[in-house]
């Protein structure tokens, strides 16, 4: 199933109800239905980031129309409402956690925290620089940042506080916590992944690639994590007491003509997607070793790309507009 | 690959101090009646009043990058408002940066060439400052940054020519020249411009660099040993005119330290030689070395070698033909701070073939 959204695909995902959505740079929200699919207007202007909403159901987007939009399928019709709006300013991040119910996104130089059971409940916190990117911890009760010069952790209740820094310098532009809550990962502005051990603010120094880090994602509960930036998908091993600090990283669907740039896998799972700059999509099966290619045409740069828990289905977007649902054969 | 990855969108960055006219020239572009549609980046407490329907405020947050250069810095904030602009697809035809006042163009400019996704995306077209005749000589005695802002143009618009007496405004060119040899002049009231002169002017481009005549070459109008040409209106010139505040200022700028230096070399130069010079030359002084271009001819090469160099950001390729029967050179010209034109020289004579 391929379509032709016209728009640069900011994000694909599979909701709970196993739901493909996608958010796209004119701003709509599509819904994959038997029929084909349905479309919120979501936002103004485009849509910047995205993630499930804290129930499972649907997407939550962050627009350049400084709103932030829950769209979900209910009873067979599109729903979309307003969670949260920061007048003039773009939602470059957002991020919720099931655990907790919580949603935080960053506006300019300011992480929000709304809990999706308590309209009332909002919470700011002011960064000296902007926020590239906001991650809750295993348990959604703590926020990570990415920041000028580090992360910063936050606690997402509480009121008043000061943030604890993980230093490192230069411009961080994602984060990522492992399952466990050991790890704080980031991708920086350079051709570089950084780490803390957050207990004791240990650094894991990730070098090495040919291209910025665009993607992250941790599979096998937690034991492997894949990246995108370079020819293959790179995968580090967090098993063991200090996960990767002083490993080597191995590099699988290596292709000489191309960049990987964006990578998904199941959470639970083996399987790892990579979407490459050429339009080409994989899935492999990191226990099996088995790749199978599954959209080989090539065309714009994949900017969206999205694994169903169970490995089976995989969805994709590209930057002119293409999309797609796959069954992977995993 | 793609048509959004071939056709990179055009960047104008408009610099000049506050009041210099830089919002006037803005609403100019936006409102003229040119059919293209215009992504405007503004600083987040810049000027209000800008008729546009993509107006987007930025921080000005200036970040250093982890690559041990030194001067390598880059607008962070620039890097994600291009990111996010690119998800409209087809929204707009060419992007304008404004940045505030005491903006240092330098990590703007190297935003550009830097982040490789911008870079896929984008084309710095040309960092275009706008300068106030009447107050300059006064900007550059007490601002680093607007000394700063003329070092790095690709082309000044002198506004408010019809505050300043002729006199002045010669002296104020010439206070110009000194800084920057090689950016064309506007002269302008109320920012007043054709378009097609200051857009699309691909400065940046090496394909662009025909010729370096630097204006320095040429003491400025009005100065002794101006040789007059077609392009000089002006013929009652006063040779003997000499302005107080252009005194004043011409040591401030002294004490900027930054200033044009032109050389050029007629035999033909080693290639390995003149390259291997010229890395290790903005490696030790990329900090101080703003601006760069250069023509040069190698021996051995029937096509001139061309290069272009923000700090240390330096890229060369070879150009078009040297024409038969015409006078084969080499030319640099650096735009810096406390250059050392002796040690310029013999490094760059140094190359010889």
């Amino acid at each position: 199933m391929t379509f032709d959204f016209d728009a640069y695909v900011t994000a694909a995902h599979f909701d709970r109800a196993g739901r493909t959505m996608f958010a796209l740079g004119d701003g709509s929200v599509r819904a994959l239905t038997a029929e084909g699919f349905i479309t919120v207007e979501a936002h103004r202007g485009a849509v910047l980031s995205a993630c499930l909403h804290p129930s499972g159901l649907g997407l939550i987007t962050g627009g350049d129309d400084g709103r932030v939009v829950w769209t979900r399928v209910e009873g067979g019709e599109i729903a979309a409402s307003l969670l949260a709006e920061v007048k003039g300013r773009w939602i470059d991040a957002v991020a919720a956690s099931a655990e907790s119910g919580l949603i935080a996104f960053a506006a300019g130089r300011d992480l929000h925290v709304r809990d999706s059971k308590d309209p009332a409940f909002a919470r700011t916190f002011t960064h000296e620089k902007s926020v590239a990117d906001v991650a809750f911890d295993p348990k959604g009760r703590r926020i990570a940042t990415a920041t000028y010069n580090g992360a910063a952790l936050w606690y997402a209740r509480i009121a008043d506080q000061k943030p604890q820094l993980l230093k490192w310098a230069g411009s961080h532009v994602l984060v990522l916590w492992s399952p466990d809550g050991r790890f704080l990962m980031s991708a920086m502005q350079e051709n570089q992944l950084h780490g803390w051990k957050v207990a004791d603010d240990k650094n894991l120094r990730m070098g090495g690639y040919p291209a910025k880090v665009k993607s992250l994602a941790f599979l096998s509960n937690g034991l492997m994590m894949a990246t995108s930036g370079a020819n293959g998908a790179v995968i580090w091993p967090f098993a063991g007491a200090t996960g990767p600090m002083g490993k080597d990283a191995a590099e699988i669907g290596y292709d000489a003509s191309a960049l990987v740039v964006r990578v998904a896998g199941t959470p639970n799972g083996s399987v790892l997607a990579a979407g490459l700059d050429d339009g080409r999509v994989w899935a492999a099966d990191l226990k099996s070793g088995r790749i199978e290619h599954l959209k080989a045409e090539k065309g714009a740069a994949i900017s969206a790309l999205a694994v169903s828990l169970d490995g089976s289905r995989l969805a994709w977007g590209d930057e002119d507009g293409g999309a797609g649902v796959l069954e992977t054969g995993l | 690959m793609t048509d959004a990855s071939t056709t990179r969108i055009p960047v104008t960055v408009l610099t000049g101090y506050l009041g210099a006219g830089k919002t006037t020239l803005l609403n100019r572009i936006l409102t003229e009646d040119h059919g293209k549609r215009y992504a405007v980046i503004v600083n987040e407490f810049g000027e209000i009043g800008i008729d546009n329907d993509l107006v987007v405020g930025a921080d000005e947050e200036v970040f250093e990058m982890n690559n041990g250069c030194v001067c390598c810095t880059v607008r962070g904030d620039l890097i994600r408002v291009v990111s996010g602009l690119m998800k409209r697809k087809g929204g707009f035809d060419a992007i304008i940066v404004e940045t505030t006042g005491l903006a240092d163009p330098g990590p703007v400019a190297q935003t550009f060439f830097v982040d490789d996704d911008v870079r896929a995306r984008t084309r710095l077209d040309s960092v275009t400052t706008v300068v106030d005749a009447k107050h300059l000589p006064l900007r550059l005695a007490d601002s680093k940054e607007a000394v700063e802002q003329i070092a790095f143009a690709d082309q000044i618009l002198l506004n408010k020519t019809d505050l300043v007496t002729p006199a002045e405004l010669k002296a104020v060119e010439a206070q110009i020249r000194r800084i920057n040899p090689l950016a064309p002049i506007h002269y302008t009231q109320r920012s007043a411009v054709p378009l097609d002169a200051i857009l699309g002017r691909g400065g940046f481009d090496l394909d662009r660099i025909t010729e370096l005549e630097p204006e320095f070459l040429n003491p400025a109008h009005g100065e002794a040993g101006h040789v007059h040409d077609e392009h000089c209106d002006d013929h009652g010139h006063d040779h003997h005119h000499h302005d107080h505040h252009d005194h004043a200022a011409h040591d401030h700028v002294a004490e900027a330290g930054i200033r044009g230096v032109s050389l050029t070399f007629e035999k033909p130069l080693d290639g390995i030689k003149v390259t291997n010079w010229l890395n290790q030359l903005l490696q030790d002084k990329g900090p101080d070395i703003l601006r760069a271009k250069g023509i040069l001819d190698v021996k051995g090469e029937s096509r001139r070698l061309v290069f272009q160099a923000v700090h240390m950001i330096l890229e060369g390729d070879f150009q078009r033909e040297w024409k038969a029967g015409e006078p084969r050179y080499s030319r640099m010209v650096f735009i810096g701070r406390d250059l050392d034109e002796a040690a310029l020289k013999a490094g760059f004579e140094g190359c010889v073939a």
